[in-house]
């Protein structure tokens, strides 16, 4: 338990340290923007699956996007869907730089590649039907391509007007996120593309043979194939895309169990990588504390809540024999400051320092969002459930789907 | 905001050196905080048990003083059941707690049990002198993990004890290692089947309800029931 504890605290300890320590060398590390005439032609696909609800504000958010038109070209993959997404794509039509295609349903895998056929751009990236881009944010996330040995960028992602308690947890979520990919940004540690907005070097994307499946997470998948083959992959907080996420707790059970399932799978596919000194911070410490961190929530998860059920069968006998409710009382003598306790408060201290740090890397805001409390109270709680049946379907390797 | 960033993923060693040092310091202070949280309950036990010896102590020479001094006052001066209860109530929580200083806990238990017979040796005393009738239980119990219905009984002591505040119940762990109590449960005869309880004489073994303990000990309803308690109908 306690290697287990001091595991954790040292990774969020390395995490801050790494932060601080290259935040003094950052200006070395930035890469200076281009001036217009030097901007890469980029195209960006948007595939999509029975999207017509959501696709008119994110091809709307592409169409505002400040660039060149003549190197920028949108490529709309409609991959067989049984609505009107089609329809409300090529009512996008006049714009001249956006293209739709329709194509049989074979996966977010197949539309990219379908799109990766179809341009001759130098830069590819893609954005999800779900998520809207702000503005600049192309202008901000190109340049970085700049450096040579850069394959790949991806963009700081919030989430798009939370409604939800659970929207709000998720939105604490992405700010963390947010200091995580940035810091594993900076020690060369990106293992995940994700769909909202990650630009790749198209010449590269086809060096490594294009996208695939990837066990439904074609975006880790290709984030670990690029770096196996030793390119770099950036991070561009200042490139913003709100991205929509589930409302509801069975939408995002859904979406968890097929991000943390793919993980898994690609972990194993991509072992050779996992404590391999050859892949820097990545093998030494960030892929095996990605992996950790699933028994870890597991393993505190089932703690607490065996302790909690123990509480709770002692109380209700309690009631049974004396038929009453206790009387609530504070006396500080008995406030638990085991040393379990203490370090697991502390630990939550950290992560606090952490969304404090993404919010202001994502936001410029120095005050993390107000629902911080209740993500720290709560989201320990309800990661484990999807975590477990993750592990379960991947260690039966039964496969999950999109939707 | 930030920046767009770009690093070679190179693993910089005084990084990771650093970090387990902090690392190390965290684990040092959450450590040493728990030491000194659990030292200052066993200071927070040890004073209350002073002021109970100190008690006691004080009623005894009001007692050797009994015939110059009026009944009404030692009465007045006896140590309240409550301040008694809670202690117990803390050495259990620090005993379940396993605290790294689990010596120190059983010396301040075993000084609390003789609190406990001194307490109820005197007021024995004091109650023939005085006409008082005040309500014993003495509760016999074990942690040795051969007693399931202890955690049962214990319940429905500390509820008589929060209904009757001036019900005076006094535990007993069984298997401490205490020649005084070892003497008690001699004199007293009881067995090792725990819990037992022994009231007005009798030992009962076993679960015993509220309802079972209010019929073996009429003289509960002598007694005044707390302001919160709900009366019964």
């Amino acid at each position: 338990m306690y290697v287990l504890l001091f595991l954790s605290l040292y990774f969020e300890v390395f995490l801050l340290v790494s932060f601080v320590e290259n935040g003094r060398n950052r200006r070395g590390n930035i890469v200076a923007g281009s001036g217009v005439a030097d901007l890469p032609t980029v195209a960006i696909v948007v595939p999509c699956y029975n999207e017509e609800t959501s696709i008119k504000t994110t091809l709307s958010s592409l169409a505002a996007l400040e660039y060149p038109r003549g190197k920028l070209e949108v490529i709309v993959v409609d991959d067989g869907s049984s609505d009107d997404t089609l329809a409300v794509a090529r009512s996008f039509s006049e714009h001249t730089n956006i293209r739709v295609f329709h194509k049989a349903n074979g996966g977010k895998h197949t539309a990219m590649n379908f799109a990766l056929e179809h341009t001759e751009a130098e830069l590819i990236g893609c954005l999800d039907a779900d998520s809207v881009v702000d503005a600049n944010a192309l202008l901000e996330i190109v340049p970085v391509f700049a450096h040579a040995r850069i394959a790949a960028a991806t963009p700081g992602i919030h989430v798009r007007e939370p409604h939800t308690l659970l929207q709000h947890m998720q939105n604490v979520e992405y700010h963390l996120s947010i200091f995580i990919r940035f810091t594993s940004a900076l020690l060369g540690s990106i293992f995940i593309t994700p769909g909202p907005f990650s630009f790749f070097r198209t010449s590269v994307v086809r060096e490594l043979g294009g996208w695939r499946h990837g066990h439904s997470t074609e975006d880790m998948e290709m984030a670990l194939r690029i770096q196996a083959a030793g390119h770099l992959i950036a991070n561009v907080p200042r490139a913003v895309v709100h991205t929509t996420t589930p409302r509801t707790l069975g939408g995002l059970y859904h979406q968890r169990v097929r991000w943390t399932y793919g993980w898994l799978r690609n972990a194993v596919d991509y072992r050779f990588m996992v404590g391999n000194r050859a892949y820097g911070n990545l093998g030494i410490i960030m892929l095996p504390t990605a992996l950790l961190s699933i028994a870890t929530g597991i393993y505190f998860f089932v703690r607490t809540a065996w302790y909690a059920g123990q509480s709770l069968i002692h109380e209700i006998v309690r009631v049974q024999v004396t038929g009453g409710i206790a009387h609530p009382s504070f006396d500080a003598f008995y406030l638990n400051t085991s040393v379990f306790w203490l370090l697991t408060l502390m630990g939550l201290a950290l992560i606090l320092v952490l969304i404090s740090a993404g919010t202001f890397i994502g936001t410029g805001r120095r005050v993390p969002p107000a629902s911080t409390p209740v993500f720290l109270l709560l989201y320990s709680f309800i990661a484990p459930i999807w975590l477990c049946a993750a592990l379960v379907r991947a260690t039966f390797r039964t496969g999950v789907r999109w939707r | 905001m930030e920046g767009p960033v770009a690093n070679t993923r190179g693993a910089r060693w005084s990084n990771y050196a650093v970090a387990f040092v902090i690392t190390a310091v965290i684990f040092a202070t959450a450590l040493f905080a728990s030491n000194y949280f659990n030292s200052r309950r066993i200071n927070d036990i040890r004073a209350t048990q002073d002021t109970i010896s100190t008690d006691i102590l004080s009623l005894e020479t009001q007692f050797d003083l009994l015939q110059e001094h009026s009944c009404k006052d030692v009465a007045e001066n006896t140590t309240l059941p409550s301040v008694l209860t809670s202690l117990g109530s803390q050495l259990s929580y620090m005993e379940a707690q396993g605290a790294r200083n689990q010596d120190e806990v059983v010396r301040l238990k075993r000084l609390y049990s003789l609190l406990e017979i001194k307490d109820y040796l005197l007021m024995k005393q004091i109650a023939t002198k005085c006409n008082l009738k005040p309500v014993f239980i003495l509760y016999f119990y074990s942690n040795t993990g051969n007693c399931t219905d202890c955690e049962k009984q214990g319940y429905v002591l500390t509820s008589l004890s929060e209904t009757y505040p001036q019900l005076r119940i006094y535990s007993f762990d069984y298997d401490l290692d205490v020649s005084a109590l070892q003497t008690l449960i001699s004199i007293a005869d009881i067995k090792n089947t725990l819990p037992a309880l022994y009231i007005n004489s009798n030992v009962y073994y076993g679960f015993q309800s509220v309802d079972d303990i209010k019929k073996v000990l009429p003289q509960l309803s002598t007694l005044q029931k707390t302001a919160t308690t709900t009366p019964e109908k």
